[in-house]
Formats: C-alpha cells, structure tokens, sequence
C-alpha cells in the first residue's frame, strides 16, 4: 500500500482528463492521473484485425470484469449489456471512437425555454426533465475554437461569425474561424448521399471528423483505411489523447500517469472538503493520493459511481450529492439505421473512416418546425457503414434486406453481392433526459474489484421519441430511394436498452437545489471536488459529445488555473 | 507445416468430410476473380479421422462434435462452384481454436448445446443432426432458430444457434490468423482486400469494383 501527495489527481485520463492534465501541468500544478487501462502507442494499431477491436472490442471495458447492467424499469431484473461504448485505456473512447466532432448549436444549449417559446409548455413531454444548460454557446465558443485548432479536427464552416456558407453545415452556430483543416475526402457512399439530399432540397456536407485530412502539428494525414471506428489509428491521423495531449502533459515535467489503477473511493474530511482518492493497482494493492484537488473525469458510469460509492458519515447520501440529483437524467443517443443495396454500383464502403460519413442536420436540434410532428427536438442524419464497421465481419451483423434468410445459400449469395455495394444511413436521436433513467449500485453484481455494478434503469420506448425515430427513418428510406438504391430497409429496432453516448448521472445546472455540479463540473457541495465529461450534460442533442466535452475540459482547466488556484473555493 | 498442423489437418477435414460437406467449390468472387489458385480448389478429401488419442486430435471438439459442427457451419454458409463456404475457409477449425482460446469460457455452452442438437435429432429423425441429408439438418436450423426444437434448456436453442452463426461468421471473415478465413476464402467470396494500409483519392472515386492485389492479412497476402 503507498500513499503519495500531489497537486492535483485526475481520475480516467481520457477525452476530457488528458486535456486537464496537460493544461494542469503546463501551469505547473503537480498532477497524477490515475487510469484502469493500459498506456497503448501508435505501433500498438499496426494490425487492421477487426475480429480483434470490432467484434471482440479489444479497446473497450471488458464486460465480465466490468460489467454494467441495464433494466428497462424499477421492476424488472437487470442483465448485463453486452457491448459498452467507452474506453479502457489511457486516452479513453478517444482511442477508438469515430472521431466526429460537433459543436452544439445554440438551441441546444437552451433546449427547454427555446420549446416553451415556440411551441408552448406542453410541448415537452410531462416527465421530461428537460433543461437548459447553465451556459450559453458563446460561452463555450472560444473553448470549441481552441479544441478544434489544438487536436485537429477536418472540417468546414457553414456559419462564418453569421455568414451561411454551402457546402458547410447553414445550420451550425456562429464560428469565428473555420476549421483548421478541410475536410476529409469523400467516398462513394457520400457521394450518392450528397447528391441525393440535395436533389431533395436538404444541405449536406462533409461531417467534420477529429481526424487529419492534411499533416499538422507533426503528424500524418489519414490513409482512409478504414480501420477507423473501434480501432486505434496506425498512423496517428486521430486526434486522440493518446497523440495530442499526453505528450504535452509528458513534455510538462508535472505529470504522471499511474495505468493499472481502479479508484474505488474519494476520500473527504470533516471539514466538507475531497482529501484525494483511493484506488486498487494491478496487484490488488490498495493505495492512497493525498491531493488538493480531485477531478473525476471517467465515463459517466464511473463518474456516478464514485460519489455514491464515497459516501460519509456527513455526506450519507453519496459525495456532492445534497441536491440527491446523484446518477439522475441518464441519456442516450437511439440510432435507427436504414439500408440501401445498389444493384449496378460499388460503393466500397470499408474504405474511409467508418462513423458518419457525410450529413445533414436539417432535421436536428430545432432547425425545422416541429409542428404536428409529435415530437420536439431532432437527429442527425449521415450516411456510413452498418453498426459503424465497414468490414465484413461487420456486414454480417446488420440484418439483410426482408426476404433474405440470415444464412444458407441465399444468405451467402446476398453478402457475397451486397458487401461492396450497400451502404448505411443512421440518425443520431436526440432522446430527452427524464427523472426515472437513472444510475445506480446494483445490489446484485459486482465487478472484479468487488464493487457493485453501475446499474442503467431506462427506456428509450416513450411518445415523444418513438414519434422522432419513426419521422426519421421515414426520411431516410426516402434519401436511400432517391441515391437510386435497388432496395431499400429499415434496420430492426432493439429493446429499451440505452443506445450510444451515455451521458447525465452528475448534471450541472445554475441552482444547487437541482442540480450537481456548477458549469465548470464544479461540486456545489464540495469546492475541491470537479466531476467534467457528458455526465453533467443537461440535455444530449442530436450530436456526438466529445467535441463538447473537450471545450468543457479547456474552460474548466482555465478556470482552474487563473482563478481557482489563487482563491480555493467556489467559482461562482 | 509441422507434423502436428499436418495431423490437425487431417483430423479437421476428416469431419469435414464425414459430415458430408460438398466438395469441389472454387474461389472466384466477381473482383478478384485473376486472383483464383489452384490450391484453394482442393476437393477437401482428408484421410478419415483418427481414434482418441492419437494423432489428429482437434484443440476442443471430439470427432463427432467436429463432424456435428462442420455439418451445422456449412448449412449455414454452404459452399458450391465460385462460391466457398465454411468448409472451404476452415470455419470448424477457427471454432475448435476459439473455444480452446479466447472462447473458453464457451465449452460448456458448445457441449450441452451440441447434446441437445444430438437428442433433438434424434428424436425427429432417428439420427444425429451430422448424419441427416443437407435438407433435414436445415429443418433442424429452422426449428432451432426460431425456438421449435424440444431438447435444450440451456443454452437455448435459439441462442446456441445464433452463437454457431455468429462464429461461423467470424470463421469466415477473420484475418486467418484466427484458423478460419483460409486462404482468404470469406475476403475472396465478398470482394474484401482485407487490411490495407491506405486507400487512394482514385480508390475512392471509383464506382467499380476495387482489384489492386495483393489482399493483405496479418501474416499473409495472396496475389
């Protein structure tokens, strides 16, 4: 057992902990980083071998040490889901994520009084929880700025300080500069998607992607080789953590990095303040970090865990968690997939990077009119690969068109056709956050350390969002028609489970009755304590969170350094 | 090929052949048809498999739960002219290393579902499913895909099928490393160039089928 004294310790050095910790170091604060997985290089992604990542999720939590459980209500049994969308390793779902990096618009930053002004209070279903955030887009704006300019991230304007440009994404909020980079090339698949939703009236463009369309900053261009979502990058052309903010934390002199180590407890005084955390090495070892400050920045199931699991004699009802807000508003993303098959044409669809090719957003956020549509709030619509994985391993875990058996000759004969010539759309559904989607301890399962599982309870299987999937494949199966697809299907949908992006469980908001932490991930309850990532989103959007994420991690880690570190306690 | 991998060999295509897998099919999907070798269209006729003990043993399965498994994988992705299967990409022997490797913790779920598939067989056809025609063993499939089959409790007989489907699937489509996948029999049948390391402006413009050889594997690349 060792116990050491820092600054500063961060636990999960991932999308958001990785920045912390070399803007932290960087100021010449002391910070250990603690992290459950392995420190993996470039060289480790050399081999493009997709029963490894893709099927058997070789960057992901392993689901029998780690498991997660999921009920669909209060009253049904939890099982263990079987596939966990976050990372295991320094660097986190950075490692192996899709790199698409959205900034949220300004509606959904006040999703709940921009509904009640154009479509009246009743418009947000009666258990939503539905909030606004306790920022606005400009707030965060400088922060996506330097983001996107620091990871390096491909992509286009399509709002230029208010300007509309095509090509772009019109219906983005207002940027004070393009993107450092242009975007990536397309492939055929866009290529049909683009030429379809325009023909359609819609406005697509390239989906702007944290991954390399030129050299910069020292490193390679992406090769387009497809082994992209799941897989770590081979040439580095993903602005991981793992290639973007490590070494600067490295080359800080103030950094370590601790692997191997699952924090099982934040300790607290008397006093009300964090004292720093408890964590088990890899040899069973029970160990102690005295900090100053603690920042927790794991996945949402962790970050939630963590304070239930740290509860006191003072803080019975787990750590910052007085408002009893603790694990509350869970939130993820539903992605109803809709196939399209060419007859006369390849599409080639493993070439390229794998997640959300090219888009349009003309149905997200708030950027039609909901009216009559039996639903507020919207998705993101792309054009990619089936379950996001363009090899055929991945071909053969979509469901084929209604009328091909799943094996036998015909089965064979339809993979052996389609697998170079299908392509598949996805909308990314913006799913409301309610008060009974909730996390917490399942007093059942435990993991490999012996904690109790983090336990999901939630269904996505509400009015209001079955409504939005419904219009949304509607849409879909008529751009699959247009592109000229010989056939064109809607992917089967799954039970109530959660989807993609987890995210709520620790949400910040302006008032400490209702809220858990204040826009910095700051405790309300406990000054010394930050909880940052999509665990304190206080709506989800039709986007994927990382981008968002990692501007929180840049204004949060300003806020440290300028004024926390010269006046310990609250920043508001 | 060492004298074990020889024997192994053996031992896996004598199921095969047992099973009564077709023989005779070739590889040549519609891309990479130039790519076709003599070697992959082996008629598959192994010598008869070996008694307990000896030479020939399979990492996992028995002799009969390797014949049982190369007849229910081949149903599943039969194979004919131009068109390999799962007896031509090996899919039994990526199943047998899988279970006795990073699926181990599987065994139990193959041996009481192969003992369950045996007694429902037995049971509607007076034989074990490795020796009915190709036409009963895919009525047992159906009947067990769509949770008809008396005889199982667990797994369940929809749940132990769906599991022989998704690894005959990854027997015939992993990176050959695995044991299946031989030759690139999956990659040739679907038009796959398998881990390539860069695609080309020109790649990505082209609307036709992509045949720059070689096709690349971890270990191996085929021209």
């Amino acid at each position: 057992m060792a116990t050491e004294k820092t600054d500063v310790v961060i636990v999960g050095v991932g999308a958001a902990g990785g920045i912390l910790a070399a803007e932290l170091g960087k100021a010449g604060m002391k910070v250990i980083g603690l992290e459950r997985g392995p420190r993996l290089t470039t060289q480790d992604f050399d081999p493009h071998d997709e029963l490894r990542y893709f099927q058997r999720q070789d960057l992901r939590p392993n689901i029998k040490r780690q498991p997660i459980t999921w009920r669909p209500n209060a009253n049904a049994a939890a099982t263990a889901i079987p596939v966990q969308n976050y990372g295991n390793q320094a660097g986190g779902g950075t490692v192996h994520y899709g790199a698409v990096s959205w900034r949220l618009h300004e509606d959904d930053f006040r999703a709940r009084s921009h509904t009640i002004a154009r479509y009246g209070a009743s418009a947000i279903p009666e258990h939503s929880s539905l909030a606004d955030w306790p920022l606005s887009y400009a707030d965060l704006e400088p922060y996506y700025e330097r983001a996107e300019y620091e990871l390096g991230v491909s992509g286009k304007a399509g709002n230029l300080q208010g300007q509309k440009i095509d090509g772009g994404n019109v219906f983005e909020a207002p940027r004070r500069r393009d993107y450092p980079l242009p975007p990536l090339r397309l492939d055929q698949g866009a290529i049909l998607f683009e030429a379809a939703t325009r023909k359609l009236g819609y406005h697509p463009f390239s989906t702007p992607r944290a991954i390399l369309s030129e050299p910069y900053h020292d490193r390679l261009a992406c090769t387009y080789c497809g082994f992209c979502q799941a897989f770590g990058c081979h040439v580095g052309a993903k602005s991981s953590i793992l290639v973007t903010k490590l070494p600067e934390a490295d080359a800080s002199g103030n950094f370590k990095l601790i692997t191997g180590a699952m924090c099982h407890r934040v300790n607290s005084d008397n006093s009300g303040r964090v004292t720093g955390v408890g964590y088990y090495g890899p040899d069973g070892s029970d160990n102690t970090i005295e900090a100053e400050l603690v920042i927790l920045t794991t996945f949402i199931y962790d970050n939630t865990r963590l304070l239930l699991l740290s509860k006191t004699d003072k803080f019975a009802n787990g750590l910052a968690n007085s408002s009893g807000q603790v694990g509350k508003h869970l939130m993820a993303h539903m992605m109803p997939n809709v196939y399209a098959v060419f007859d006369d044409r390849h599409v080639n669809n493993y070439m390229g990077p794998s997640a959300q090719k090219h888009t349009i957003d003309d149905f997200n956020a708030d950027n039609f009119d909901h009216g009559g549509t039996g639903f507020i709030r919207g998705s993101q619509i792309s054009v990619g690969t089936g379950n996001l994985q363009g090899g055929p391993i991945g071909h053969t875990t979509t469901a084929p068109p209604p009328g091909t058996p799943r094996w036998g000759a015909a089965y064979r004969d339809y993979l052996a056709k389609s697998f170079t010539r299908q392509v598949a759309m996805v909308a990314q559904t913006e799913n409301l956050p309610y008060g009974d989607q909730v996390i917490d301890l399942d007093p059942d399962v435990k993991d490999a350390w012996g904690l109790p599982a983090p336990r999901l309870t939630y269904d996505w299987r509400r009015p209001n969002e079955l409504a939005r999937v419904e219009f949304m494949m509607k849409k879909m199966e008529e751009i699959g028609r247009t592109m000229g697809a010989a056939q064109v299907w809607r992917a089967p949908l799954g039970p109530g489970a959660p989807g993609a992006h987890h995210e709520g469980g620790t949400r910040m908001g302006s008032d400490p009755k209702t809220s858990v932490v204040n826009r910095y991930g700051q405790s309300w309850d406990v000054p010394n304590l930050f909880v940052i990532g999509s665990s304190t989103f206080s709506s989800m959007s039709g986007f994927n969170p990382t981008l968002t994420i990692q501007a929180f991690a840049y204004m949060s880690a300003d806020a440290i350094v300028n004024r926390y570190r010269k006046a310990p306690g609250s920043l508001l | 090929m060492t004298k074990h991998d020889e024997a192994r060999r053996a031992f896996l295509l004598g199921a095969a052949v047992g099973a009564g897998a077709v023989a005779g099919a070739t590889l040549v999907p519609d891309a990479l048809a130039q790519t076709h070798d003599a070697r992959t269209t082996g008629t598959g006729i192994g010598p008869a498999h070996s008694p307990a003990g000896g030479p020939g043993l399979g990492a996992f399965f028995n002799t009969e739960d390797a014949a049982t498994v190369a007849a229910f994988t081949e149903r599943l992705m039969p194979g004919a002219p131009g068109k390999p299967g799962a007896r031509d990409a090996d899919v039994l022997n990526y199943i047998d290393l899988a279970l006795a490797g990073a699926y181990a913790d599987l065994q139990y779920f193959y041996r009481r579902g192969l003992a369950s598939l045996d007694a429902y067989c037995r049971k509607t056809h007076k034989e074990p499913f490795r020796d009915l025609s190709a036409a009963q063993q895919d009525e047992v499939i159906a009947a067990l895909e769509q949770a008809k089959a008396s005889e199982f409790s667990w797994p369940s007989a929809a749940a132990f099928s769906n599991t022989v489907r998704t690894h005959t699937m990854e027997g015939m489509f992993a990176d050959p490393i695995y044991g299946g996948n031989k030759d690139f029999a999956g990659w040739r049948l679907v038009g796959f160039p398998g881990g390539q390391m860069e695609f080309t402006a020109a790649d990505m413009q082209s609307s036709g089928p992509f045949t720059r050889l070689p096709i690349v594997g971890l270990q191996a690349k085929a021209g």
